[in-house]
């Protein structure tokens, strides 16, 4: 997985990259509140639907995508198999209910509600990463810390979010130089040949150079940031967030109506006792 | 130098050097987290990523290290696609508290003070701080959050405690060795 393709430090051209830092972040925080609280599939959809145009709307390079996406659901479907295993009577918790749809042994039993919870979870996960996709792809660290700003963030904070964002690609590459030169040094990292603690302890072989030459990195950067003045006013603007458009008007308006609905559904879910997740038969 | 309080030990100074050294940590933890782990159970993987509240602890304090650890998390969340899971960030945050209170208990890695003394209470507060983290708090916010599945978050935590002790204890002492012995010889002349 390259890293160097998620993380963008260059604005692009369409209608997602265009919107201010504000409106993104803004969008972003009610739509994970509202994956977060729901496990309703009827809620899910749209916004997976959703996320899904985003994606194919930024005009990226989707066979560089191509290595994450397939790696991100092969991880989900491998996490759904574990949920199964560690506990396969979640049907039961969750509706009350359980409707046998054919069984392994007496306790491994597969039945449609398990199933339907499954799938719920699937869907939500893949949609929370669909908008986390889209939210990195469309976005600067420079407009993110703008964003979060504006959202009455203190400055402090979004510039560590900023830099962690924009050291996270060089971290990586000398993470994987580290790496391989290790390897080319005889320290196995192969699970087939290594045990887990013998692989551990040579994990830390990497942790050592890596660790020192990201600290090292601190002294220069908060160096450079003090000579430019940094942290000494109350307040900061960016050069990178501008005036709200026609269109960020537009999507403030869809992520108030968003933020109305996130606060009602969980107040209704609190009052109501709504069932966590929605079943139809 | 004037010998800082307990309360400013545990606070850190929060000037741009402090600030900058959170980044890199975050960043850090989010490389790790992702890259480097091996996997054990669902959602919870033999991490090696917590050992950077520890090295954050030793040279800003244990509240740094908790944001490290914290926005590390979220950030890891952010580009590992398996959703975010806010209880075990804050579950993480806190654990950052307690590994990275070394300076509280007299351990200075940038001095070079890292003795067996040090690695015997460090040991102690990592399993007193896992458990806590991730037998209390994180159930906690899973319950509030998300209700239900409590069942898979204590085996997740179960799982996860045992792997982050091994990693801290297995990987964590060592590394914080060879970083104190290489600070220490910067520091070796003696007053007469």
């Amino acid at each position: 997985m390259n890293n160097g393709f998620i993380i963008n430090l260059i604005p692009g051209e369409t209608f997602l990259h265009k919107l201010s830092g504000t409106t993104k972040v803004r969008l972003f925080f009610v739509l994970i509140i509202y994956l977060i609280m729901s496990f309703d599939i009827r809620l899910i959809l749209p916004v997976f639907v959703a996320g899904l145009l985003g994606l194919f709307s930024l005009k990226t390079d989707v066979a560089a995508l191509r290595y994450i996406i397939v790696f991100v659901v092969a991880m989900n479907i491998l996490n759904i198999v574990l949920y199964y295993l560690a506990n396969p009577h979640l049907g039961e918790l969750y509706f009350g209910q359980e409707t046998l749809w054919f069984q392994f042994t007496d306790h491994y039993i597969v039945t449609y509600e398990e199933v339907w919870f499954l799938m719920s979870r699937l869907l939500k996960m893949l949609a929370t990463f669909l908008v986390s996709l889209v939210f990195i792809l469309s976005i600067t660290p420079s407009e993110m810390a703008a964003g979060l700003y504006n959202c009455g963030i203190p400055y402090k904070i979004c510039t560590v979010v900023e830099l962690a964002f924009r050291y996270i690609p060089d971290i990586y590459r000398d993470y994987q130089n580290i790496k391989v030169s290790m390897q080319a040094r005889g320290v196995e990292l192969d699970s087939r040949k290594a045990g887990v603690i013998k692989r551990l302890k040579q994990t830390i072989l990497i942790l050592i150079p890596l660790i020192i030459t990201s600290f090292d990195r601190v002294g220069d950067i908060s160096n450079a940031m003090d000579l430019r003045g940094f942290g000494k006013g109350r307040k900061r603007s960016y050069y990178s967030e501008h005036e709200a458009t026609a269109d960020d008007q537009k999507v403030k308006i869809v992520y108030l109506l968003i933020a109305v609905f996130d606060v009602l559904y969980i107040a209704a879910k609190i009052i109501y006792k709504i069932p966590e997740v929605w079943y139809p038969w | 130098m004037k010998e800082k309080t307990l309360i400013q030990k545990f606070l850190g100074t929060w000037n741009t050097k402090t600030i900058v050294g959170v980044a890199i940590g975050a960043a850090l933890f989010g490389v790790l987290m992702n890259y480097g782990s091996i996997r054990v159970f669902t959602n919870t993987s033999l991490t090696t990523a917590m050992i950077v509240p520890v090295i954050v602890g030793a040279l800003f304090g244990p509240l740094p290290a908790a944001a490290a650890a914290g926005i590390g998390n979220v950030i890891a969340d952010l580009i590992g696609g398996w959703g975010f899971w806010f209880d075990w960030s804050i579950g993480n945050a806190v654990l950052g508290l307690f590994v990275g209170a070394l300076p509280l208990y007299g351990a200075y890695i940038e001095d070079g003070i890292f003795e067996l003394k040090h690695m015997i209470i460090y040991a102690v507060v990592v399993i007193v701080g896992t458990a806590l983290a991730f037998g209390l708090v994180t159930p906690f916010f899973t319950y509030l959050w998300y209700g239900g599945e409590l069942t898979i978050t204590l085996y997740q935590g179960v799982v996860g405690s045992v792997s982050n002790i091994i990693v801290l204890l297995v990987a964590g002492i060592p590394v914080l060795k060879v970083l104190a012995a290489r600070n220490a010889k910067a520091s070796n002349l003696r007053r007469e």
